[in-house]
């Protein structure tokens, strides 16, 4: 067998985005291994280019005849290739934001540059992983990297304390969810693959539905871990406030991204039998998880913490959209993940600004701030407000479509309690935003009256700059502007296969 | 010999576990307690292997990723608990308290 | 009942025996080098549960890499962290230790009734002979993706892994230059430099 046959048979070409990922991710180790500290002048370029590349070439996927590669290992459909987007866009402004953060403490970018890239590796071959072996290594290989970039700022307390509960409190979770997989091996009577799983449980007895139900309790435990629902919440704010900054944005982002594309590919192919039961597992999560996230950001004086606690909110709305179950509620799902994507990154560029420039991330530091740095406080306050969903930011578009999908499904509650607390939500983003814009120079804070004069000359200033003003650029016009965003959410829902099956609107009938 | 005893022994491992992890003040500990469980696992996806899919044995092959990535975390996490210990000193879990709410 | 299914019953009591025992320990006993060599004996228990589940190649694999490897690392690990910590005894422990044994005691029974109720769809062919040409076979067919991936996984593992642990990170640029010009200084600066 040649190896162009090989290929052909594997049909490796749908993986080409990640082995360009790989690719980077050897070329930049070794450039750093030869060259030496004087290469990471340039190399986060030649990672953000690798990574634009596969953007590049997750674009040319689109639409593809014959998504499944590797013997049904993975499958490369418009869901994935969407949710890949998005992971590897997280990791390339994540670089844009930390070439001037590591260097600036004293770490080396050699090695944090890899061990991202691994990490993306891990989030985009889990948005298309479609086994269970596949989606397990996967997901540990998202998790470990994420653990080790976590504590990479191994000087300071904070960010080793941060990796070891992230570490334990994931490994843990991991295991639960690996229980649940074995489960779900052994209740199909020795399938791996996800289909093959989900065909086998939905011949289910009364005798074997509670099997199924405990391996649905099991992985919905890891997968809500993933991304952070409330009640497994607890390592997020820890690990958010402790870890370098660019890789809090990542794991805001990138990783909760993945976390979605793992939810939403397991639930909807392995437990359609369990239906009702996902639905109120995953409701009960969205209570808690907006609820719970919403009201503690209110009392939060970190701004890392504070974007810690609302981004467990945020995955509480995103978590209504897989609720509803109809093809519209993953569309929306999609979509505010697409500008929760865009407005997360942008806020979290401008914090790391901010840090770089005043070494805080104190809200109260922050007053003042439009004196000294306009586009700075311009940026922070658009993606602020876009997060709050006021209209016309992009933000209040994606609030929208995800309540109107939900309230098309007849999950009034749900609905209902997303708008209250969505309100609640604006009083916080408000906050900081006020004390940003409307404070008298007088009133300013210490760290605002030293601030340095603005240059963007430094190395990799540069790099986030063009990360913040796009990030706020696609945030602030994409909700005018959203029909392309619109159209990508939707027919990555209506190009999927394993979608088909899902009727228009299930609710109609369950009503 | 019974599928269900080796199920019932994995059960009762990973219950232990789980009560390891929770109740266990060193961060070795709780290493040691992960470990446990993901033992129960593979004994489980073992079992199911022997009893349910003997031909493919596709379980045997999960168990091989599953202790190589077990060995890949240990690692991590000695590295992890090495870098903690040099800066605070300690490896007690109720002490980590340097980011709480 | 047959000789053979005999000794199986017996093996599978004792190593069960041996698995819980040293479980328990691993959980309960204050001292934690004590632990960890449990820990091992549990390893070794596995793995003659393996074998008893005819898989010979993983129970070989079981004690190299977790008896060899991991329980070596957490042995070091404890040797490394060498201190003798006496902790501090928290105020009503034993309400948490009480409520988490009994959460795990209900865990135990949900997880034992839905195993011992469900109708497992057992295979009564053999297993495969020859268990290492098979999982090969399935390393190069079917599941070739996650055996690439646990390359980069283990590659970016390693390489965290020594960043972490390793100890004066990142040398000043003015210490490099003196490393670099090492070869020339005088040897009792250089044996006094590396203690």
């Amino acid at each position: 067998m040649d190896f162009a046959s090989l290929a052909a048979q594997l049909n490796a070409g749908a993986i080409l985005p990640e082995v360009l990922v790989t690719v980077t991710l050897l070329g930049v180790l070794t450039i750093d291994l030869v060259g030496g500290r004087s290469t990471s002048r340039w190399t986060p370029y030649l990672g953000i280019a690798g990574l634009l590349g596969a953007l590049g070439a997750l674009y040319y996927q689109w639409g593809q005849a014959n998504p499944t590669a590797f013997l049904g290992e993975f499958n490369a459909d418009p869901l994935s290739i969407v949710f890949r987007g998005l992971v590897v866009i997280a990791a390339a402004v994540t670089i844009a934001m930390s070439i001037r953060y590591v260097e600036q403490t004293g770490t080396s970018l050699g090695e944090f540059i890899p061990i991202l890239l691994t990490a993306t590796l891990g989030g985009m071959f889990l948005s298309g992983a479609d086994e269970l072996v596949s989606l397990y290594v996967a997901l540990e290989t998202l998790s470990i990297a994420s653990y080790l970039l976590t504590g990479y700022m191994k000087g300071d307390p904070r960010s080793n304390e941060a990796a070891l509960k992230y570490l334990l409190i994931g490994a843990a979770s991991s295991a639960v969810f690996l229980y649940g997989a074995s489960l779900l091996y052994g209740l199909s009577g020795g399938e791996t693959r996800l289909a093959a799983i989900g065909a086998a449980l939905s011949t289910l007895t009364p005798q074997t539905a509670s099997g199924a139900v405990i391996a649905l309790v099991f992985v919905a435990a890891g997968i809500a871990f993933k991304i952070s629902a409330v009640p497994f919440h607890q390592w997020t704010p820890d690990v958010y406030e402790g870890s370098p900054t660019p890789i809090t944005a990542f794991l805001s982002v990138g990783s909760k991204a993945a976390g979605f594309a793992l939810a939403t590919r397991v639930l909807v192919v392995v437990f359609p039998s369990v239906l009702e039961q996902w639905h109120f597992l995953f409701a009960a999560l969205a209570v808690l998880s907006m609820v719970l996230g919403n009201v503690v950001a209110l009392t939060q004086t970190s701004m890392k913490r504070l974007l810690a606690y609302s981004s467990i909110g945020q995955a509480g709305f995103v978590i209504l959209g897989l609720v509803a179950g109809t093809a519209e509620g993953y569309a929306s799902m999609v979509f505010y993940l697409i500008v929760y994507l865009f407005m997360n990154l942008g806020a979290f560029t401008a914090v790391v600004l901010f840090s770089l420039r005043t070494g805080t991330d104190q809200i109260s530091e922050y007053a003042g701030l439009y004196q000294k740095d306009p586009l700075l406080t311009l940026g922070l306050s658009l993606c602020l407000l876009s997060l709050g969903g006021i209209p016309p930011m992009a933000g209040f578009f994606g609030k929208l479509y995800l309540f109107w999908a939900g309230w098309q499904a007849g999950l009034y509650g749900l609905v209902l309690l997303g708008l209250v607390t969505s309100v609640v939500s604006i009083y916080y983003y408000v906050r900081v935003v006020k004390m940003m814009v409307v404070k008298e120079p007088q009133e300013m804070s210490e760290a605002v009256k030293n601030y340095p004069p603005v240059t963007w000359s430094l190395p990799g200033l540069r790099a986030l700059q063009v990360g913040l003003v796009v990030m706020v650029l696609v945030t602030s016009l994409g909700g005018i502007l959203s029909n392309p965003l619109f159209r990508l959410a939707n027919s990555s829902i209506t190009q999927t296969p394993l979608f088909q099956a899902v009727p228009p609107s299930i609710a109609n009938s369950r009503l | 010999m019974h599928l269900q005893f080796f199920l019932l022994l994995a059960a009762a491992l990973f219950c232990i576990g789980v009560y390891g992890l929770i109740n266990s003040r060193s961060a070795v500990r709780v290493l040691m307690c992960i470990e446990l469980m993901l033992n129960a696992v593979n004994l489980n996806l073992m079992a199911f292997s022997n009893f349910l899919d003997p031909q493919e044995i596709r379980g045997q092959v999960f168990t091989v990723f599953v202790i190589t990535i077990a060995a890949a975390e240990a690692a991590v996490g000695l590295a992890i608990v090495l870098s903690i210990y040099r800066n605070r000193d300690t490896v007690d879990m109720e002490r980590f308290n340097l980011l709480k709410w | 009942m047959n000789l053979a299914a005999g000794v199986q019953i017996v093996s599978f009591g004792l190593l069960a025996a041996i698995i819980l025992v040293g479980a328990l320990g691993v959980v309960l006993l204050p001292n934690i080098v004590f632990a960890a060599f449990l820990l091992g004996l549990v390893f070794i228990g596995m793995a003659g549960q393996y074998l008893l589940l005819n898989a010979d190649f993983v129970a070989a694999a079981q004690v190299l890499i977790y008896v060899g490897a991991v329980n070596v690392l957490i042995l070091f690990a404890i040797m490394l962290v060498n201190k003798k910590e006496d902790f501090t005894p928290l105020p009503r422990a034993w309400v948490r230790r009480g409520a988490t044994a009994l959460v795990c005691l209900g865990l135990f029974a949900l997880m034992g009734t839905t195993i011992a109720s469900t109708p497992w769809a057992l295979d009564p062919a053999p297993t495969v002979s020859s268990s290492v040409a098979t999982i090969g076979a399935h390393f190069f067919s079917d599941f070739l993706l996650p055996f690439e991936l646990v390359s980069v996984l283990l590659l970016a593992a390693l390489i965290g892994a020594v960043v972490l642990a390793r100890r004066d990170y990142l040398p000043t640029v003015k210490e490099q230059e003196t490393v670099f010009s090492l070869p020339e200084r005088p040897r009792e600066l250089i044996t006094s430099d590396s203690k």
